[in-house]
Protein backbone atom coordinates (compact mmCIF):
# COMPACT_ATOMS: atom_id res chain seq x y z
CA UNK A 1 0.00 0.00 0.00
CA UNK A 2 2.97 2.50 0.90
CA UNK A 3 3.62 1.65 -2.75
CA UNK A 4 1.08 2.65 -4.31
CA UNK A 5 1.25 6.26 -2.18
CA UNK A 6 4.47 6.31 -3.00
CA UNK A 7 4.40 6.06 -6.81
CA UNK A 8 1.27 8.47 -6.65
CA UNK A 9 3.22 10.71 -5.44
CA UNK A 10 5.67 10.47 -7.30
CA UNK A 11 3.70 10.50 -10.68
CA UNK A 12 2.30 13.90 -8.67
CA UNK A 13 5.34 15.37 -8.87
CA UNK A 14 6.75 14.51 -12.17
CA UNK A 15 3.30 15.71 -13.82
CA UNK A 16 3.90 18.74 -11.71
CA UNK A 17 7.28 19.40 -12.57
CA UNK A 18 7.70 18.33 -16.33
CA UNK A 19 7.85 21.81 -18.69
CA UNK A 20 5.12 23.65 -16.91
CA UNK A 21 6.28 27.28 -17.49
CA UNK A 22 4.10 28.91 -15.12
CA UNK A 23 5.55 26.69 -12.06
CA UNK A 24 8.17 28.99 -12.43
CA UNK A 25 7.43 32.97 -13.48
CA UNK A 26 10.35 34.74 -15.16
CA UNK A 27 10.98 38.37 -14.17
CA UNK A 28 13.74 38.43 -17.13
CA UNK A 29 12.50 41.32 -20.47
CA UNK A 30 12.55 38.75 -23.26
CA UNK A 31 11.90 41.72 -25.69
CA UNK A 32 14.39 42.17 -28.69
CA UNK A 33 14.80 45.30 -30.72
CA UNK A 34 11.74 43.84 -33.08
CA UNK A 35 9.24 43.54 -30.39
CA UNK A 36 6.54 46.13 -29.82
CA UNK A 37 8.04 49.60 -29.39
CA UNK A 38 11.82 48.16 -30.33
CA UNK A 39 13.78 50.26 -32.55
CA UNK A 40 13.35 47.86 -35.72
CA UNK A 41 10.23 47.11 -34.75
CA UNK A 42 7.35 46.40 -37.78
CA UNK A 43 5.25 49.54 -38.33
CA UNK A 44 1.84 48.65 -38.42
CA UNK A 45 0.01 47.69 -42.11
CA UNK A 46 -2.73 49.82 -42.95
CA UNK A 47 -6.15 47.68 -42.77
CA UNK A 48 -9.97 48.81 -43.66
CA UNK A 49 -12.40 47.75 -41.82
CA UNK A 50 -16.28 47.94 -42.13
CA UNK A 51 -17.51 49.19 -38.84
CA UNK A 52 -20.99 48.12 -36.84
CA UNK A 53 -22.55 50.61 -38.09
CA UNK A 54 -21.29 50.62 -42.38
CA UNK A 55 -18.63 53.35 -41.82
CA UNK A 56 -15.54 52.64 -43.58
CA UNK A 57 -12.87 52.73 -41.50
CA UNK A 58 -9.44 52.66 -42.66
CA UNK A 59 -6.18 52.98 -40.68
CA UNK A 60 -3.82 55.25 -42.40
CA UNK A 61 -6.70 57.78 -42.80
CA UNK A 62 -7.61 57.98 -39.32
CA UNK A 63 -4.20 58.50 -38.36
CA UNK A 64 -4.19 61.89 -40.72
CA UNK A 65 -6.97 62.70 -38.42
CA UNK A 66 -5.60 61.55 -34.86
CA UNK A 67 -2.49 61.71 -32.81
CA UNK A 68 -3.12 57.39 -32.79
CA UNK A 69 -5.48 54.86 -32.78
CA UNK A 70 -6.32 52.27 -30.31
CA UNK A 71 -7.73 48.62 -31.14
CA UNK A 72 -9.15 46.83 -28.64
CA UNK A 73 -10.07 43.45 -29.12
CA UNK A 74 -13.58 41.60 -27.54
CA UNK A 75 -15.84 38.85 -27.56
CA UNK A 76 -18.19 40.02 -25.31
CA UNK A 77 -17.03 38.48 -21.97
CA UNK A 78 -16.97 39.76 -18.30
CA UNK A 79 -13.65 40.81 -18.78
CA UNK A 80 -13.89 42.34 -22.21
CA UNK A 81 -17.04 44.21 -20.65
CA UNK A 82 -14.29 45.53 -17.68
CA UNK A 83 -12.14 46.21 -19.68
CA UNK A 84 -14.41 48.35 -21.81
CA UNK A 85 -16.58 49.52 -19.30
CA UNK A 86 -13.20 50.95 -17.70
CA UNK A 87 -12.14 52.58 -21.07
CA UNK A 88 -15.14 54.51 -21.53
CA UNK A 89 -15.34 55.89 -17.59
CA UNK A 90 -11.50 56.42 -17.38
CA UNK A 91 -9.72 56.92 -20.70
CA UNK A 92 -11.35 57.44 -23.71
CA UNK A 93 -12.73 60.84 -22.92
CA UNK A 94 -9.31 62.07 -21.63
CA UNK A 95 -7.89 62.02 -25.11
CA UNK A 96 -9.85 63.54 -27.55
CA UNK A 97 -7.21 63.08 -30.70
CA UNK A 98 -6.91 59.63 -30.24
CA UNK A 99 -9.38 56.92 -32.15
CA UNK A 100 -10.56 54.33 -29.88
CA UNK A 101 -11.72 51.16 -32.02
CA UNK A 102 -13.34 47.64 -30.13
CA UNK A 103 -12.45 45.14 -32.42
CA UNK A 104 -15.04 42.45 -32.42
CA UNK A 105 -13.84 39.27 -33.77
CA UNK A 106 -16.88 36.08 -32.85
CA UNK A 107 -19.34 37.56 -33.75
CA UNK A 108 -19.31 36.64 -37.50
CA UNK A 109 -21.57 39.61 -39.36
CA UNK A 110 -21.64 43.16 -39.39
CA UNK A 111 -25.25 42.57 -37.68
CA UNK A 112 -24.32 40.36 -35.47
CA UNK A 113 -21.52 42.35 -34.68
CA UNK A 114 -23.91 45.42 -34.17
CA UNK A 115 -26.34 43.46 -31.93
CA UNK A 116 -24.22 42.23 -29.38
CA UNK A 117 -22.57 45.85 -29.30
CA UNK A 118 -26.33 47.30 -27.99
CA UNK A 119 -26.60 44.24 -26.43
CA UNK A 120 -24.35 45.03 -24.14
CA UNK A 121 -24.54 48.53 -23.90
CA UNK A 122 -22.00 50.03 -26.56
CA UNK A 123 -23.68 51.39 -28.89
CA UNK A 124 -21.67 54.97 -28.31
CA UNK A 125 -18.09 53.32 -29.55
CA UNK A 126 -17.19 52.33 -32.64
CA UNK A 127 -16.92 48.76 -33.35
CA UNK A 128 -15.10 47.55 -36.54
CA UNK A 129 -16.79 43.84 -37.54
CA UNK A 130 -13.85 41.60 -37.72
CA UNK A 131 -15.60 39.08 -39.94
CA UNK A 132 -12.59 36.85 -41.47
CA UNK A 133 -10.33 38.00 -38.33
CA UNK A 134 -7.98 39.67 -40.68
CA UNK A 135 -7.50 42.22 -37.76
CA UNK A 136 -6.66 39.21 -35.14
CA UNK A 137 -4.28 37.82 -37.64
CA UNK A 138 -2.56 41.24 -38.03
CA UNK A 139 -1.82 42.26 -34.62
CA UNK A 140 -1.87 38.11 -33.40
CA UNK A 141 -4.17 39.36 -31.27
CA UNK A 142 -6.93 37.22 -28.37
CA UNK A 143 -9.23 38.72 -26.01
CA UNK A 144 -8.54 41.71 -24.24
CA UNK A 145 -5.31 42.64 -26.70
CA UNK A 146 -5.11 46.27 -26.14
CA UNK A 147 -3.02 47.77 -29.67
CA UNK A 148 -1.79 51.55 -29.84
CA UNK A 149 -0.58 52.56 -33.48
CA UNK A 150 1.20 56.46 -33.48
CA UNK A 151 0.66 58.80 -36.55
CA UNK A 152 4.22 57.15 -37.34
CA UNK A 153 2.52 54.09 -38.14
CA UNK A 154 4.42 52.63 -34.78
CA UNK A 155 3.11 49.82 -32.76
CA UNK A 156 3.40 51.13 -29.51
CA UNK A 157 1.61 48.90 -27.28
CA UNK A 158 0.19 45.11 -27.96
CA UNK A 159 -0.61 43.44 -24.84
CA UNK A 160 -3.17 42.32 -22.73
CA UNK A 161 -5.64 45.50 -21.47
CA UNK A 162 -5.04 44.93 -17.66
CA UNK A 163 -5.90 47.47 -15.40
CA UNK A 164 -5.63 50.32 -18.31
CA UNK A 165 -2.54 51.19 -16.51
CA UNK A 166 -0.07 50.71 -19.13
CA UNK A 167 -2.29 52.11 -21.76
CA UNK A 168 -2.40 55.71 -20.03
CA UNK A 169 1.23 56.07 -19.60
CA UNK A 170 1.54 54.93 -23.40
CA UNK A 171 -1.39 57.72 -24.33
CA UNK A 172 0.25 60.40 -22.09
CA UNK A 173 3.59 59.88 -23.76
CA UNK A 174 2.06 60.52 -27.12
CA UNK B 1 -23.92 2.39 10.67
CA UNK B 2 -21.89 5.04 8.88
CA UNK B 3 -23.29 7.04 5.95
CA UNK B 4 -22.47 9.58 3.55
CA UNK B 5 -24.44 12.68 2.37
CA UNK B 6 -23.47 14.32 -0.82
CA UNK B 7 -21.07 17.79 -0.92
CA UNK B 8 -21.04 20.12 -3.24
CA UNK B 9 -18.77 22.25 -4.68
CA UNK B 10 -18.65 25.62 -6.56
CA UNK B 11 -17.61 25.99 -9.70
CA UNK B 12 -13.77 27.75 -9.74
CA UNK B 13 -13.31 29.33 -12.97
CA UNK B 14 -10.44 28.59 -14.82
CA UNK B 15 -9.56 31.98 -15.00
CA UNK B 16 -11.91 35.07 -15.38
CA UNK B 17 -10.23 34.59 -18.57
CA UNK B 18 -11.75 31.65 -19.86
CA UNK B 19 -14.93 32.98 -18.90
CA UNK B 20 -17.13 33.40 -21.37
CA UNK B 21 -15.05 31.80 -23.72
CA UNK B 22 -13.28 29.44 -22.07
CA UNK B 23 -12.56 29.25 -18.81
CA UNK B 24 -12.49 30.12 -16.21
CA UNK B 25 -11.45 30.23 -14.66
CA UNK B 26 -11.07 30.18 -13.43
CA UNK B 27 -10.44 26.80 -11.80
CA UNK B 28 -12.51 23.44 -11.90
CA UNK B 29 -14.89 22.04 -10.56
CA UNK B 30 -16.17 18.76 -8.55
CA UNK B 31 -18.73 17.33 -6.68
CA UNK B 32 -18.08 14.44 -4.27
CA UNK B 33 -20.26 13.09 -1.53
CA UNK B 34 -19.49 13.88 2.19
CA UNK B 35 -20.03 13.59 5.36
CA UNK B 36 -19.02 12.84 8.86
CA UNK B 37 -18.52 10.01 7.02
CA UNK B 38 -16.20 10.58 4.44
CA UNK B 39 -16.30 12.40 1.05
CA UNK B 40 -15.66 15.42 0.00
CA UNK B 41 -15.39 19.34 -0.34
CA UNK B 42 -15.24 22.59 -2.78
CA UNK B 43 -11.26 21.65 -2.91
CA UNK B 44 -10.73 18.47 -2.13
CA UNK B 45 -11.85 14.88 -1.61
CA UNK B 46 -12.39 13.69 1.98
CA UNK B 47 -11.71 10.20 3.37
CA UNK B 48 -14.14 8.02 4.95
CA UNK B 49 -13.16 8.22 8.88
CA UNK B 50 -11.64 5.12 8.55
CA UNK B 51 -10.87 4.97 5.18
CA UNK B 52 -6.95 4.43 3.85
CA UNK B 53 -7.35 5.98 0.74
CA UNK B 54 -9.73 6.67 -2.09
CA UNK B 55 -9.84 7.34 -5.53
CA UNK B 56 -12.47 9.52 -7.39
CA UNK B 57 -12.89 10.00 -10.87
CA UNK B 58 -15.43 12.94 -11.92
CA UNK B 59 -16.20 14.50 -15.64
CA UNK B 60 -17.39 18.36 -15.62
CA UNK B 61 -19.54 19.75 -18.33
CA UNK B 62 -19.74 23.15 -17.80
CA UNK B 63 -21.97 25.32 -20.14
CA UNK B 64 -21.50 29.24 -20.38
CA UNK B 65 -25.22 31.15 -20.55
CA UNK B 66 -24.31 34.46 -20.47
CA UNK B 67 -22.19 36.75 -17.69
CA UNK B 68 -22.69 39.36 -15.04
CA UNK B 69 -21.00 42.39 -15.86
CA UNK B 70 -19.27 45.14 -13.66
CA UNK B 71 -22.56 46.18 -12.26
CA UNK B 72 -23.97 43.09 -11.54
CA UNK B 73 -26.23 43.07 -14.71
CA UNK B 74 -27.04 39.81 -16.05
CA UNK B 75 -26.21 40.24 -20.00
CA UNK B 76 -26.59 37.29 -22.59
CA UNK B 77 -23.85 35.91 -24.45
CA UNK B 78 -23.79 36.88 -28.41
CA UNK B 79 -26.59 35.32 -30.08
CA UNK B 80 -25.62 32.00 -31.88
CA UNK B 81 -22.64 31.27 -29.03
CA UNK B 82 -22.03 27.81 -27.71
CA UNK B 83 -19.68 27.85 -25.64
CA UNK B 84 -18.57 24.93 -23.26
CA UNK B 85 -15.72 23.39 -21.20
CA UNK B 86 -15.18 19.99 -19.96
CA UNK B 87 -13.29 18.46 -17.51
CA UNK B 88 -11.83 15.18 -16.16
CA UNK B 89 -11.07 15.28 -12.48
CA UNK B 90 -8.67 12.53 -11.09
CA UNK B 91 -8.43 12.59 -7.53
CA UNK B 92 -6.80 10.52 -4.75
CA UNK B 93 -6.90 10.95 -0.83
CA UNK B 94 -4.87 8.66 1.68
CA UNK B 95 -4.81 8.20 5.16
CA UNK B 96 -1.11 9.76 6.76
CA UNK B 97 -2.48 9.60 10.24
CA UNK B 98 -5.06 9.18 12.80
CA UNK B 99 -6.85 12.03 12.21
CA UNK B 100 -4.77 13.08 9.30
CA UNK B 101 -5.58 12.86 5.27
CA UNK B 102 -4.39 14.35 2.34
CA UNK B 103 -4.78 14.29 -1.17
CA UNK B 104 -4.54 15.33 -4.49
CA UNK B 105 -6.67 16.59 -7.45
CA UNK B 106 -5.52 16.89 -11.21
CA UNK B 107 -7.93 17.92 -13.57
CA UNK B 108 -7.69 17.81 -17.61
CA UNK B 109 -9.53 20.48 -19.44
CA UNK B 110 -10.92 20.64 -22.80
CA UNK B 111 -12.19 23.90 -24.16
CA UNK B 112 -15.23 24.29 -26.87
CA UNK B 113 -16.24 27.22 -27.94
CA UNK B 114 -18.30 28.44 -30.96
CA UNK B 115 -19.47 31.78 -31.58
CA UNK B 116 -20.76 32.91 -35.42
CA UNK B 117 -17.77 33.82 -36.48
CA UNK B 118 -15.02 31.81 -35.05
CA UNK B 119 -14.89 28.07 -33.25
CA UNK B 120 -12.40 26.16 -31.02
CA UNK B 121 -11.28 23.16 -29.72
CA UNK B 122 -8.35 23.56 -26.94
CA UNK B 123 -7.53 20.88 -24.16
CA UNK B 124 -5.08 20.54 -21.89
CA UNK B 125 -3.80 20.17 -17.84
CA UNK B 126 -5.58 21.97 -15.73
CA UNK B 127 -3.98 23.52 -12.19
CA UNK B 128 -4.02 20.58 -9.64
CA UNK B 129 -4.46 21.01 -6.15
CA UNK B 130 -2.80 19.38 -3.38
CA UNK B 131 -4.51 19.40 0.08
CA UNK B 132 -4.37 18.39 3.78
CA UNK B 133 -7.40 17.84 6.63
CA UNK B 134 -6.95 17.32 10.15
CA UNK B 135 -9.96 15.74 11.24
CA UNK B 136 -11.28 17.09 14.96
CA UNK B 137 -12.89 13.95 16.25
CA UNK B 138 -12.13 10.51 16.92
CA UNK B 139 -15.10 8.89 16.28
CA UNK B 140 -18.05 9.31 13.10
CA UNK B 141 -20.14 12.03 14.37
CA UNK B 142 -23.07 10.78 12.73
CA UNK B 143 -26.35 9.96 14.77
CA UNK B 144 -30.18 8.04 14.09
CA UNK B 145 -30.96 9.91 17.08
CA UNK B 146 -30.03 12.68 19.85
CA UNK B 147 -30.44 11.83 23.24
CA UNK B 148 -27.66 14.05 24.70
CA UNK B 149 -26.02 16.97 24.52
CA UNK B 150 -22.66 14.81 23.15
CA UNK B 151 -25.08 13.81 19.93
CA UNK B 152 -25.00 17.22 18.76
CA UNK B 153 -21.27 17.21 18.46
CA UNK B 154 -20.52 17.64 14.61
CA UNK B 155 -17.59 16.93 12.23
CA UNK B 156 -15.25 19.89 12.16
CA UNK B 157 -12.42 19.42 9.40
CA UNK B 158 -9.76 21.57 9.15
CA UNK B 159 -7.61 21.61 6.21
CA UNK B 160 -5.44 23.71 3.92
CA UNK B 161 -5.01 23.28 0.15
CA UNK B 162 -2.60 24.56 -2.66
CA UNK B 163 -3.63 25.26 -6.20
CA UNK B 164 -0.41 24.62 -8.25
CA UNK B 165 -0.56 26.47 -12.21
CA UNK B 166 -0.32 23.19 -14.12
CA UNK B 167 -2.85 24.35 -16.43
CA UNK B 168 -1.84 26.38 -19.88
CA UNK B 169 -2.61 30.29 -18.61
CA UNK B 170 -1.91 33.59 -20.71
CA UNK B 171 1.51 33.79 -19.28
CA UNK B 172 2.92 30.52 -20.14
CA UNK B 173 4.68 29.20 -23.43
CA UNK B 174 1.51 27.07 -24.38
CA UNK B 175 -1.26 29.38 -25.00
CA UNK B 176 -1.60 31.70 -27.93
CA UNK B 177 -5.15 32.84 -27.32
CA UNK B 178 -7.48 33.17 -24.80
CA UNK B 179 -9.45 29.85 -26.41
CA UNK B 180 -5.92 27.74 -24.83
CA UNK B 181 -6.50 28.81 -21.14
CA UNK B 182 -6.85 25.93 -18.72
CA UNK B 183 -5.52 27.67 -15.96
CA UNK B 184 -5.19 31.07 -13.99
CA UNK B 185 -0.96 30.97 -14.17
CA UNK B 186 -0.91 31.42 -10.72
CA UNK B 187 -0.26 29.65 -6.94
CA UNK B 188 -2.83 29.84 -4.54
CA UNK B 189 -2.96 28.77 -0.70
CA UNK B 190 -6.89 28.05 1.00
CA UNK B 191 -7.70 27.69 4.47
CA UNK B 192 -10.41 25.33 4.29
CA UNK B 193 -13.36 24.46 7.07
CA UNK B 194 -15.91 22.24 7.17
CA UNK B 195 -18.67 21.29 9.66
CA UNK B 196 -20.89 18.75 8.87
CA UNK B 197 -23.51 17.71 11.15
CA UNK B 198 -25.76 14.55 10.24
CA UNK B 199 -28.95 13.24 12.10
CA UNK B 200 -30.30 10.96 9.89
CA UNK B 201 -32.19 11.21 7.22
CA UNK B 202 -30.91 15.31 7.26
CA UNK B 203 -27.31 16.31 6.98
CA UNK B 204 -26.25 20.00 7.03
CA UNK B 205 -23.00 21.40 6.10
CA UNK B 206 -21.33 24.39 6.30
CA UNK B 207 -18.37 25.22 4.40
CA UNK B 208 -15.70 27.90 3.96
CA UNK B 209 -12.43 28.84 2.77
CA UNK B 210 -10.50 31.82 2.19
CA UNK B 211 -7.21 31.75 -0.59
CA UNK B 212 -4.34 34.10 -0.79
CA UNK B 213 -2.38 34.24 -4.74
CA UNK B 214 1.13 34.01 -4.84
CA UNK B 215 2.09 36.74 -6.75
CA UNK B 216 4.13 36.33 -10.02
CA UNK B 217 6.33 37.90 -12.44
CA UNK B 218 5.23 38.18 -15.99
CA UNK B 219 7.48 38.56 -18.84
CA UNK B 220 4.92 37.43 -21.70
CA UNK B 221 0.82 37.08 -22.49
CA UNK B 222 0.15 34.23 -25.13
CA UNK B 223 3.43 33.88 -26.09
CA UNK B 224 4.72 37.61 -26.92
CA UNK B 225 7.23 38.99 -24.91
CA UNK B 226 5.98 42.44 -23.08
CA UNK B 227 7.36 44.46 -20.07
CA UNK B 228 7.80 42.68 -17.19
CA UNK B 229 5.63 43.13 -14.55
CA UNK B 230 4.72 41.74 -11.57
CA UNK B 231 0.37 40.51 -10.58
CA UNK B 232 -1.37 38.92 -8.02
CA UNK B 233 -5.39 38.02 -7.88
CA UNK B 234 -7.57 39.02 -4.45
CA UNK B 235 -8.01 37.66 -2.42
CA UNK B 236 -10.78 34.63 -2.83
CA UNK B 237 -13.97 33.84 0.00
CA UNK B 238 -16.07 30.88 -0.38
CA UNK B 239 -18.88 29.82 1.59
CA UNK B 240 -21.35 27.21 1.11
CA UNK B 241 -24.66 25.39 3.08
CA UNK B 242 -26.33 22.44 2.04
CA UNK B 243 -29.06 20.56 3.17
CA UNK B 244 -29.18 16.77 2.54
CA UNK B 245 -32.22 13.86 2.95
CA UNK B 246 -30.74 10.17 2.71
CA UNK B 247 -33.04 7.20 2.12
CA UNK B 248 -31.74 3.54 2.92
CA UNK B 249 -32.45 0.93 0.27
CA UNK B 250 -32.53 -2.58 0.95
CA UNK B 251 -29.16 -3.96 2.24
CA UNK B 252 -28.63 -0.50 3.61
CA UNK B 253 -27.23 0.83 0.24
CA UNK B 254 -28.38 4.60 0.41
CA UNK B 255 -29.82 7.50 -1.91
CA UNK B 256 -29.17 11.13 -0.73
CA UNK B 257 -30.37 14.21 -2.48
CA UNK B 258 -28.92 17.41 -1.45
CA UNK B 259 -29.18 21.00 -1.65
CA UNK B 260 -26.45 23.53 -1.95
CA UNK B 261 -26.38 27.53 -1.79
CA UNK B 262 -22.90 29.04 -2.72
CA UNK B 263 -21.23 32.25 -2.70
CA UNK B 264 -18.04 32.98 -4.52
CA UNK B 265 -16.15 36.13 -4.12
CA UNK B 266 -12.48 37.17 -5.26
CA UNK B 267 -10.96 40.72 -4.42
CA UNK B 268 -9.13 43.30 -6.41
CA UNK B 269 -5.47 41.99 -7.81
CA UNK B 270 -2.88 44.05 -8.30
CA UNK B 271 0.02 44.97 -10.99
CA UNK B 272 3.19 46.29 -9.91
CA UNK B 273 1.76 46.47 -6.53
CA UNK B 274 -0.79 48.84 -7.84
CA UNK B 275 -4.81 47.74 -7.63
CA UNK B 276 -6.67 46.17 -10.59
CA UNK B 277 -10.03 46.39 -9.60
CA UNK B 278 -10.89 44.82 -13.28
CA UNK B 279 -10.42 40.92 -11.97
CA UNK B 280 -12.76 41.38 -8.99
CA UNK B 281 -15.87 39.05 -9.25
CA UNK B 282 -18.62 37.48 -7.91
CA UNK B 283 -20.69 34.67 -8.01
CA UNK B 284 -23.79 32.76 -6.31
CA UNK B 285 -25.19 29.92 -7.31
CA UNK B 286 -27.38 26.66 -6.25
CA UNK B 287 -26.45 23.13 -6.51
CA UNK B 288 -28.56 19.76 -6.69
CA UNK B 289 -26.36 16.45 -6.00
CA UNK B 290 -27.81 12.74 -5.71
CA UNK B 291 -25.81 9.96 -4.53
CA UNK B 292 -25.55 6.44 -4.74
CA UNK B 293 -23.64 4.78 -1.81
CA UNK B 294 -23.08 0.98 -1.20
CA UNK B 295 -23.92 -0.19 2.52
CA UNK B 296 -19.80 -0.75 2.69
CA UNK B 297 -19.21 2.53 1.82
CA UNK B 298 -16.42 1.50 -0.65
CA UNK B 299 -18.64 2.65 -4.11
CA UNK B 300 -20.26 5.55 -4.21
CA UNK B 301 -22.09 7.26 -7.53
CA UNK B 302 -22.61 11.00 -7.64
CA UNK B 303 -24.24 13.22 -10.01
CA UNK B 304 -24.45 17.28 -9.64
CA UNK B 305 -26.05 20.11 -11.51
CA UNK B 306 -25.20 23.78 -10.48
CA UNK B 307 -26.46 26.45 -11.30
CA UNK B 308 -25.21 30.37 -11.29
CA UNK B 309 -28.09 32.12 -10.50
CA UNK B 310 -29.28 34.27 -13.68
CA UNK B 311 -30.17 37.36 -11.91
CA UNK B 312 -29.04 40.70 -11.48
CA UNK B 313 -26.64 41.44 -8.32
CA UNK B 314 -25.85 37.53 -8.18
CA UNK B 315 -22.75 38.10 -9.16
CA UNK B 316 -20.08 40.50 -11.02
CA UNK B 317 -17.63 40.24 -13.74
CA UNK B 318 -17.68 36.46 -13.76
CA UNK B 319 -19.90 34.09 -16.81
CA UNK B 320 -23.22 32.46 -15.53
CA UNK B 321 -22.82 28.67 -16.26
CA UNK B 322 -24.81 25.26 -15.84
CA UNK B 323 -22.21 22.65 -14.52
CA UNK B 324 -23.01 18.67 -15.03
CA UNK B 325 -21.27 16.81 -12.52
CA UNK B 326 -20.74 12.86 -12.77
CA UNK B 327 -18.31 11.04 -10.59
CA UNK B 328 -17.29 7.81 -8.61
CA UNK B 329 -15.33 7.04 -5.92
CA UNK B 330 -14.17 4.19 -4.34
CA UNK B 331 -12.77 3.93 -0.67
CA UNK B 332 -10.25 0.99 0.61
CA UNK B 333 -10.28 0.36 3.80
Amino acid sequence: MRFIKLLFILLTLFTLTGCLDDLTSDSKDKRSDTSTGGDNAAPALDFTELSTENETIQLSSELLNHDAVVLYYTMWCPLCDSHMSHMRSNIIDNYSNVRFLMVDYVSGTVSQSRSSQVSNGYASLTVLADTDQSLVDQFNATMGTTVVIDDQNNILMNEDYKNGARLIDVLEAL
Amino acid sequence: MRKRSPWVKSALPVSALLLSSSALLLPSSSAYAASCCGGGNSSSLVLPKFGNQMIDVSVDIEDYKGYWNQDGDYKKDPQGSDLNQYRLNMGYAFRIADNWQANVIVPYVWNDNTYPGITSKENGLGDASVSFWYETFDQVTCVYQVNSIEDLRPAIYVGGTLTVPTGKSAYGDDATSSFDITGRGLYRFDANLLIEKTVYPFTVTLQGSYGKYLERDVNQEYGTAIEPYKKNLGDRKFISASLGYTYFLEELDTVTFTAALSDLREDEGEIDGVSDPLTEFKKQSTALTTAYATSDLRWVFKGTWSHALREDGKGQNFPTTDIFTLGVSYAFY
